[in-house]
């Protein structure tokens, strides 16, 4: 059966089940204290710094999928805004640390964020979806229209999310037990995402974004968000992570 | 404004033109097209192929091309029917 995992103690197959799609995510419970997260998310919403992305009133941090063609860009824009993630955790644990210290136990590999050419790579991304704000079906691998950069060449690549803060009501996780294949291109919508014909009675799983709980998943598994209710925002901390080898695996947005 | 069509590339032709499957056209756009078009490219935002045409060549085209989803600004057709157009990526699959 097609059902999420709950992390209690992480087994060979957690992390191969993940990267078949076996397991449609696994859910690591309190990865950081609810103090924790309150306090960190009071400061994200004090912060200027932020973009907006499609579906998404607010973010912090640079994404490849805004810069597919504008490599320099993208790597300019991902020095300036890992220095903003710095400054905003520099006074406390890193939860970027703490969710790569996480995959690392659980897929017992070494993990670090990618570099090309000695350049960094975007660290992390916050995402803030505010009343109304939803995301659209999509996936998010890099390995078909991002070959400009090296980590498209990177195996089995996953994403990782943890919740800082949990809506009021809404703003829910959906995997679809479907994988993107490049066919699948062809019910592409003009601006963001797939048409929702892809998925129809295919299986789902929901998944809360409940502040603490960091995600596990397949980004080829096709994924949306549901529109979050009411005047909490929706916080999450993101990345995606594949394999540089057998034991080294790295990280980037 | 000029029409618009999305899809995906489906063959690549020569170092400056594909067969496209149509899947989206603009609302307002001046023309109706064909569920598959042949597009002349004048200009592409695809850093991977060059500008200058006689540095191109089709294995080339076809790995920054083939199967990708398109966006598709058209200036007209041409002597062999091909539509004229602006190419460049379209949005994205995911963020």
């Amino acid at each position: 059966m097609w059902t999420t995992q709950i992390l209690r103690e992480a087994t060979n197959s957690t992390y191969t089940d993940l990267v078949s799609g076996k397991t449609p995510a696994l859910i690591v419970p309190n990865v950081l204290s609810s103090s924790f997260c309150i306090s960190l998310s009071r400061k994200i919403l004090k912060t200027n710094l932020m973009g907006v992305n499609l579906g998404i009133s607010k973010k912090i941090g640079t994404s490849l999928s805004s810069h597919i063609y504008k490599k320099s860009e993208y790597f300019s824009n991902a020095l300036l805004s890992n220095q903003t993630l710095k400054n905003l955790f520099s006074d406390n644990v890193s939860p970027i640390d703490v969710m790569q210290q996480t995959i690392s136990k659980i897929s017992q590999k070494k993990i670090s964020s990618a570099f090309e050419n000695e350049m960094i790579y975007s660290i992390a991304m916050i995402r803030i979806h505010e009343h109304g704000d939803s995301v659209h079906l999509h996936r998010d691998n890099s390995d078909f229209e991002m070959s400009e950069y090296g980590i498209s060449n990177l195996k089995n690549q996953l994403s990782a999310i943890l919740y800082l803060q949990s809506p009021l009501n809404g703003g829910k996780l959906t995997i679809y037990n479907k994988m993107w294949n490049k066919n699948d291109e062809q019910m592409r919508c003009p601006e963001f995402g797939y048409s929702s014909d892809l998925i129809k009675n295919v299986p789902q799983k929901n998944i809360f974004p409940i502040a603490g709980n960091m995600v596990i998943f397949n980004p080829k598994l096709y994924h949306k968000v549901e529109s979050v209710i009411g005047i909490k925002s929706r916080i999450s901390l993101g990345f995606f992570f594949g394999e540089m080898s057998k034991n080294h695996l790295c990280s980037w947005t | 404004m000029a029409d618009i069509v999305w899809g995906t590339v489906t063959k690549i032709i020569s170092t400056n033109s594909f067969e496209m499957n149509v899947s989206h056209q603009k609302d307002t756009n001046g023309d109706s097209y064909q569920d598959i078009e042949e597009i002349h490219f004048t200009q592409i935002d695809i850093p991977s192929i060059p500008v200058d045409e006689s540095s191109r060549d089709i294995l080339q085209i076809e790995q920054n091309l083939k199967d990708k989803f398109v966006k598709c600004e058209i200036s007209g057709r041409n002597s062999e029917n091909r539509l004229v157009c602006s190419v460049s990526h379209s949005g994205a699959g995911g963020y």
